[in-house]
């Protein structure tokens, strides 16, 4: 039987990790795949509090999350493909443009 | 032996998440990018494997598919394509790293503290039951997918059908993005 706690405790965890990523790495593609695991941890919150409740809500919604992770990388991906060709660059802090 | 495999079947889930976690901190950690990425594999099936321990049986199997089979794919493409081995000595963590991971040991602290009454209090050890009515038809793999696509079509469908267009101009604003200059 599995803990509501347990899922909330590895879940946070997760999505601490996430967060951890895109402050610490240099790499885009390491920056959205950490954003990506933040939206896994919010999807497992989801389908543990649907659990809870007993309603299938959170499943549908969670899935509708994935569809939008989905949209979101496709978008991420393109935008470092453009990125590269432009700047011949994927590391963050090589993209100053914007710096005053 | 029976005994065993019983207690592993009821901390599948603890099993899992562990699992995911250490595929996740392997992905933050590695230098190389495709460690990277194969760190991401691992930790997204895990994800799925706790998915299907909490009984989504559907979402663990589009769990796999979108994320092992295409999105995995996806990122594999874009670090073929982008040549990584240019930044190799330009470090691979940022000049901040000290600060950030700082902040995130605080923020962590700050958030054990606030729900430390919720997480490990008396409430805690209550298992994670399950509805009737909703075992009933969380039950088969088959069944699940009623369920979901019941919840799905009724309470969200307006959010489904806006899914439907943000795909549609992710598609195609993809392809203006990556597309070469000269058309």
């Amino acid at each position: 039987m599995v803990n509501l706690n347990t899922v909330l405790l590895i879940s946070s965890i997760l999505f601490a990790i996430g967060i951890a990523g895109v402050l610490v790495r240099r790499n885009a593609l390491v920056i959205l795949m950490s954003i990506e695991l933040m939206l896994n941890a919010a999807n497992l919150n989801f389908i543990a509090f649907a659990r809870h409740s007993g309603s299938v809500s959170g499943q549908a919604f969670a899935l509708l999350v994935m569809g939008f992770a989905a949209a979101e990388v496709a978008v991420g991906l393109a935008l470092v493909v453009a990125l590269y060709r432009k700047r011949d660059t994927v590391q963050v802090d090589d993209i100053n443009l914007l710096k005053g | 032996m029976e005994h065993q495999l019983e207690t592993i079947g009821r901390n599948m889930f603890a099993i899992f998440g562990v699992m995911a976690l250490c595929g996740a901190a392997f992905m933050v950690a590695s230098k190389s990018a495709v460690h990277s990425v194969l760190g991401f594999l691992f930790a997204m099936l895990c994800v799925a494997g706790c998915f299907l321990s909490l009984d989504a049986e559907f979402l663990g199997m589009a769990q796999i598919l979108v994320y092992a089979g295409g999105i995995v794919v996806l990122f594999l493409f874009v670090v073929m394509l982008v040549e990584l081995s240019k930044f190799k000595e330009k470090g691979v963590f940022q000049l901040q790293t000290r600060s950030a991971v700082i902040a995130v040991i605080v923020g962590g602290v700050a958030f054990l503290a606030a729900f430390r009454n919720l997480l490990f209090g008396t409430a805690s050890p209550e298992a994670l039951v399950l509805r009737p009515e909703l075992a009933q038809g969380l039950a088969v793999a088959q069944q699940n997918a009623q369920a979901v696509s019941r919840g799905l079509f009724s309470d969200f469908l307006l959010p489904f059908e806006i899914l439907s267009v943000i795909l549609l101009v992710a598609l195609v604003g993809a392809v203006v993005l990556a597309k070469t200059e000269r058309v």
